[in-house]
């Protein structure tokens, strides 16, 4: 099922800046993250990369910057062919990548990061003179850092232009950015393209990795498509629509037995028949009452918010991460000790208890990070399905030992319920793929009959059958009277899940509204914290 | 790796297999051991001894009749207990290298007992709780460091060594003396005394109350709620703390039992020890008892049952090492062990040395294949790779 | 106490200082770096060893070389093991003692007299006259050293270098710089300094070198750069508090009333340690990747 339209844009076959070939790649594992991938790069193109997680975007990307040797394949430049040992030859070629998780260090400034690219090794280090490059070319794009701030100090978008400023002092050609947007403000956003459009006049080749459709269609000139590391699509946008682009990007539609799910022309899937009569109906589970509380850097990260969750809900959290998301989960669930407000279950105050009397209340915490949360990786399964809860009745026994019977029996009816895929009980949870470690999670958490779930990025990073099936499992633990709290960065995912949905911008909740209330446009400038007035 | 799908589960079936499976770290270990005895015979052969010669009187004499063997065993008991100090606290998640002083202060304890009469058995095991109390309270007070003002354990544990060292020159000295032999403590009373186990030897029933806190232990870290709770806060103290765990309480939970098993060290050597039975002044009976531990804990791979093999092992070394100092007519210091055991941890530390023999994994690979097919009650499902 | 004390304590104070600062400042360029080395202890008695044997063989200046380079060869295979080989910072360290424990005590024994043995009085280095006394030049090279270290990690880019390896790996590996190669670099210069020192103990100061004349001096010195947060100045202060009591320890122990049991003034040291590093614990922040091996992904 191979569809591969090529449009080229440009006729003469030897006016291209770089051109990758079959390139390959299988990891130590044994996963085939790439499989002969081709992409032409012209100048003065903004390409668009597209493609859902693992798609291979990155590893495409991360090759050509050097970062990491094809298995198979060439990349070739007009001159011939090119080989980067390392991210520093790529970046004295002419290429420099931003990453997604940024290459910065924190307790250094921003011109001391950018000085630790330059330079010869024993040189004393000139930071004046790297100052005065430095302010050069912020003049030049537009582009504003503080230079004397340790970076770990500065807001994530500023972060990105230390990034991006990194990468332009070097003068690069090639200007590869992973998500960009993932961590910005509508606002910031425009003023990110805004410099790549200005790049792109003077010459450079962008690819702009993304898995958001309406970015494509907003700055790119070229679409590329990746699917399971397979390359299937590469348009000129303009003869693309986002029905085509979405279709290629997923492949088959995911049935599942309860729905058909369609795109729109937004690209929203198409919710069932709304729930408005039903909402607010059920009792309130958990109730919150001017919550604030501080960050790690002794910021305010949630200020003042209100908020009932009711049973047979999903009440969403959008926003873009990094507005107090994290802040509010962890407040709720027994992670982080708020300075101010109320919050009770069913009554009974949660705030500064610990986890697990917080479990015992009846409350789910599927928490955004897996890894660093959920499991304890070389833990088995057995051992991570009673995190949490190792000492309830059912697993403890006499003199405080583990009842590993009944254990492993409830891990293995969990595996049955919830199709998780795993040699056995006593396989260790990092074996696991990703979306049966999340499948674990979310079983082990819904085992606990919970009156309420607060469920963090609960599809971050998974693939797409894991991500419908934990997203159904909401939705049915809805209908089942639950209270689901959803937290997600997934702007889609949180509309059509919820029957409710917050704002979240600097810790506040910009609006609380039904996801049909809202159109696009007020969502983002939402999300940017622009307040809008009632009935505009 | 081998791809078979077999019911693995953990509890009473699984433990078999956790032992079983553990094979291919203790095959690491074995590999280790063999690269320490390697260094050590080049070594020796550098400095113009004959290796073959002075292994094979060292192996003789820890393992080749019964007194050798019952020797080993006494030298490795201390070592089993200053071993699980270490490995309880690393699965914990901390570095408790104070093993060695807790290991005096108990034997201080123990002797500090035969001042005291009491009826047989009570004395003994008034003498026990004694030393245990002993070392917890030693394990105890850089724990509270740690926890009250974030001081590196590494540290704090160090320099107690210290301050217990010359605590104990001073007490063996002055408090404890025997007024009649002024180079040691009073020797503890009969009634104190671990009864010897093999007549002959100075292996005595200390021998099994060693391998009893050993298993306790491993009763507690793997089937108990609290020791849950110590290995996951040691693993991942984000989710030990998503689960609900206070990684404060695991974390002095370690230092205690720590404690508790170098205290026990330190009355094993005392209350079973002849022909003394009292700690003498220099301590050589106690001196670097606890960092040898720390290597049998490294080797043993900090399980308990792994850490009683290898203290066997070491102990042997020694015990070996005695008979090979006095063997042929060029013989090996007592010395080149510590040398073979240093050489053995430093090969410990690299992962990485058992990839670099693909041959060795391969034969490694198959073996722990063939026994998990003899253990495994119900025949094969299917092949394994 | 007399004039002639003080100056006795202030000489006996900056002797003991050198190994201790030494060692300290080479730590704190490795720990800067990201590499744990609790195998100092081991450095300093193998190479007081070596200093000794080099310093018989050919006058002082080949014994301290002769411990420069033993200090070298085991930071060299520290860091090897823990850069290229991914083995465990911590495993290693040990294994050095207890390695270089079993060597020492093994040579000594060759060398004719079990756990003792002298380096001649021709062989140690002289001392220089100055006002407050005979001190052995070697108290200058401690004393200059740590100025040289710090202007090193705060001015050069290499400084910086290092400071990005020990902190944000990741980072740097994406900048083009080797991580491994610096993190070898740096621990070898370290044990190279450390090396130094223990040659200094045996050479120029102790003039014998036992089976324990480390005396816990490695772990001290681990306390100093804890104390110093990384500051090599910090750590020339550290390694003075401890001389200063080292010093005041032996002076107790030539009082002709002895006020306190030797054992209890032979402890001070150790308490002092454990008090500072307790009361200063806090406001020290150490590389995010310090102790971790680097993988790249």
């Amino acid at each position: 099922m191979t569809e591969t339209e090529h449009v080229s844009s440009n006729d003469s076959a030897l006016d291209y800046y770089l051109r990758a070939e079959g390139i390959t790649k299988v990891y130590s594992n044994g996963t085939v993250a790439l499989k002969e991938a081709d992409l032409e790069i012209h100048r003065g193109e903004i390409i668009g990369l597209l493609g859902e997680n693992g798609a291979g975007k990155t590893t495409l990307t991360k090759i050509l910057s050097g970062l990491l040797p094809p298995t198979k394949g060439r990349v070739i430049s007009p001159r011939g062919p090119v080989r980067f040992g390392s991210p520093r030859e790529a970046l004295d070629f002419g290429i420099g990548m931003v990453y997604q998780h940024f290459a910065l260090v924190g307790t250094f400034t921003a011109a001391e990061n950018v000085a630790l690219s330059h330079e010869h090794p024993f040189s004393t280090v000139q930071l004046a003179s790297t100052k005065e490059r430095l302010e050069r070319l912020m003049k030049e794009s537009g582009l504003h850092v503080p230079l004397d701030v340790p970076v770990e100090k500065l807001a994530v978008g500023e972060q990105q232009r230390v990034e991006v400023l990194k990468v332009l002092s070097r003068d690069v050609d090639l200007l590869i950015l992973d998500e960009p947007t993932s961590v910005l403000t509508p606002l910031e956003v425009d003023e990110l393209f805004v410099l790549l459009r200005r790049l792109r006049e003077a010459g450079k080749s962008i690819i702009l990795i993304t898995h958001k459709l309406k970015e494509v269609g907003s700055i790119t000139d070229r679409v590329v498509v990746l699917r399971h590391g397979e390359m299937v699509g590469d348009l000129t946008t303009a003869d693309a629509t986002t029905e085509q682009l979405a279709r290629l990007m997923v492949g088959k539609m995911i049935d599942t037995a309860a729905r058909a799910v369609e795109l729109t022309e937004e690209g929203l899937p198409h919710r069932e028949s709304a729930r408005v009569e039903e909402m607010k109906s059920g009792p309130i589970i958990l109730h919150v009452e001017n919550l604030t509380t501080h960050g790690n850097t002794g910021e305010i990260a949630v200020e003042d918010l209100s908020f009932d969750v009711h049973a047979g809900e999903i009440f969403g959290v959008a926003g873009v991460e990094g507005n107090g998301q994290t802040e509010l989960v962890e407040s709720l669930t027994g992670l982080r000790v708020p300075a101010s407000g109320v919050a009770t279950i069913n009554g009974t105050n949660i705030l500064g208890k610990d986890p697990r009397e917080i479990y015992r209340l009846g409350v789910a915490h599927i928490p955004e990070d897996r890894w660093e949360l959920g499991l304890v990786l070389p833990f088995t399964l057995a051992e991570n399905a009673i995190l949490g809860v190792q000492r309830w009745e059912e697993f403890r026994g006499p003199m405080s030992f583990l009842r590993w019977g009944k254990i492993n029996q409830h891990v293995r009816e969990l595996m049955e319920r919830f199709d998780i895929q795993a040699t056995g009980p006593g396989a260790p949870a990092k074996s696991l793929s990703g979306g049966n470690q999340q499948k674990l999670i979310v079983g082990r958490e819904l085992a606990k009959n919970p009156d309420i779930i607060v469920a963090a990025q609960p599809t971050r990073g998974l693939d797409i059958g894991s991500a419908q099936y934990i997203r159904d499992l909401l939705v049915e633990m809805r209908n089942n009277d639950r209270a689901i709290l959803l937290v997600s960065a997934d702007l889609d995912e949180v509309l059509a899940l919820s029957d409710r949905i917050a704002i979240m911008y600097e810790g506040r909740f910009m609006t609380i509204a039904s996801p049909a209330d809202l159109d696009r446009e007020t969502i983002g400038l939402l999300m940017g914290g622009v307040t809008v007035k009632e009935g505009v | 790796m081998s791809t078979e799908v077999t019911k693995n589960s953990s509890g009473p079936r699984g433990m078999a297999r956790r032992t079983l499976t553990g094979l291919n770290p203790a095959l690491e270990s074995v590999l280790a051991g063999v690269v320490g005895l390697l260094i050590g015979a080049l070594l020796m052969w550098i400095w113009g001894y004959d290796p073959w010669k002075a292994y094979m009187a060292m192996f003789r004499g820890a393992y080749g009749d019964s007194y050798g063997l019952a020797s080993s065993a006494a030298r490795g008991v201390p070592l089993i207990l200053t071993a699980l100090t270490f490995s309880i606290c690393v699965r914990a998640g901390m570095f408790n290298i104070g093993a060695e002083g807790q290991l005096y202060m108990g034997a201080l304890a123990a002797v500090t007992v035969g001042y005291f009469t009491l009826p047989s058995g009570l004395h003994v095991i008034a003498g026990i709780i004694f030393a245990m109390l002993a070392g917890a309270v030693w394990s105890l007070v850089p724990a509270i460091l740690k926890l009250t003002r974030g001081v590196s354990e590494v540290i704090s544990t160090i320099m107690f060594n210290w301050i217990a060292r010359f605590l104990a020159f001073y007490m063996v000295a002055f408090i404890l003396v025997d007024p009649a032999r002024g180079e040691k403590t009073i020797s503890i009373p009969m009634n104190a005394r671990f009864p010897i186990l093999v007549r002959g030897t100075d292996l005595s029933y200390s021998l099994f109350a060693a391998i009893l806190f050993a298993i306790v232990i491993y009763f507690v870290l793997w089937h108990t709620t609290i020791g849950y709770e110590v290995r996951a806060s040691g693993l991942n103290p984000a989710a030990a703390r998503y689960g609900g765990i206070k990684s404060k309480r695991t974390m002095l939970l370690s230092f205690i039992l720590g404690g508790l098993a170098a205290g026990l060290a330190g009355a094993t050597v005392v209350m079973g020890n002849p022909p003394t039975y009292a700690v003498i002044s220099g301590l050589p009976q106690l001196m670097n008892v606890g960092f040898d531990g720390m290597a049998v804990a490294m080797v043993g791979r900090n399980h308990p049952i792994g850490i009683i093999i290898a203290a066997l092992f070491f102990g042997g070394l020694t015990a070996g090492g005695r008979v090979m100092q006095f063997y042929g007519s060029n013989p090996v210091p007592l010395e080149m062990v510590r040398i073979v055991m240093g050489a053995i941890v430093l090969a410990m530390s690299i992962p990485e040395l058992f990839r670099m023999f693909p041959a060795i994994k391969r034969q490694g690979t198959k073996l722990c294949g063939l026994l998990r097919r003899l253990t495994h009650r119900a025949s094969s499902e299917e092949g394994s790779a | 106490m007399s004039w002639n004390d003080i100056l006795s304590l202030l000489r006996i104070s900056l002797h003991a200082m050198v190994p201790i600062t030494l060692t300290a400042v080479g730590e704190i360029i490795g720990e800067t770096a990201g590499l744990f080395n609790i195998g100092l202890e081991g450095a300093l008695l193998l190479s007081a060893f070596a200093g000794a044997i080099g310093a018989e063989f050919g006058g002082p200046l080949v014994g301290l070389l002769a411990g420069v380079v033993v200090g070298a060869g085991l930071g060299l295979l520290f860091s090897v093991i823990n850069t290229y080989w991914k083995g465990t910072q911590m495993i290693t360290g040990i294994g050095i003692n207890l390695f270089a424990v079993g060597i020492v005590a093994f040579g000594l024994i060759k060398l004719g007299a079990p756990g003792f043995h002298d380096v001649p009085k021709v062989a140690e280095l002289a001392k220089l006259q100055t006002p407050i006394g005979a001190v052995s030049p070697m108290i200058f090279v401690a004393l200059i050293v740590p100025f040289i270290a710090y202007w090193f990690l705060k001015r050069t880019r290499a400084g910086l270098i290092l400071k990005a390896v020990g902190e944000a790996p990741e980072a740097a590996d994406v900048a083009g710089i080797n991580i491994n190669l610096v993190r070898l670099l740096a621990t070898t210069f370290g044990g190279a300094l450390a090396g130094l020192g223990g040659a200094y103990m045996s050479v120029c100061w102790i003039g014998s070198v036992t089976k324990d004349i480390s005396a816990g001096r490695g772990f001290i010195a681990l306390a100093t750069v804890v104390f110093s947060g990384l500051n090599p100045l910090l750590a020339l202060l550290g390694g003075f508090i401890f001389g200063f009591f080292q010093s005041l320890a032996t002076w107790i122990k030539t009082l002709p009333s002895k006020p306190i049991p030797w054992q209890f003034v032979e402890m001070l040291p150790y308490i002092v340690t454990l008090l500072v590093v307790s009361g200063v614990i806090g406001r020290v922040r150490f590389p995010r990747a310090l102790g971790q091996p680097y993988k790249r992904e």
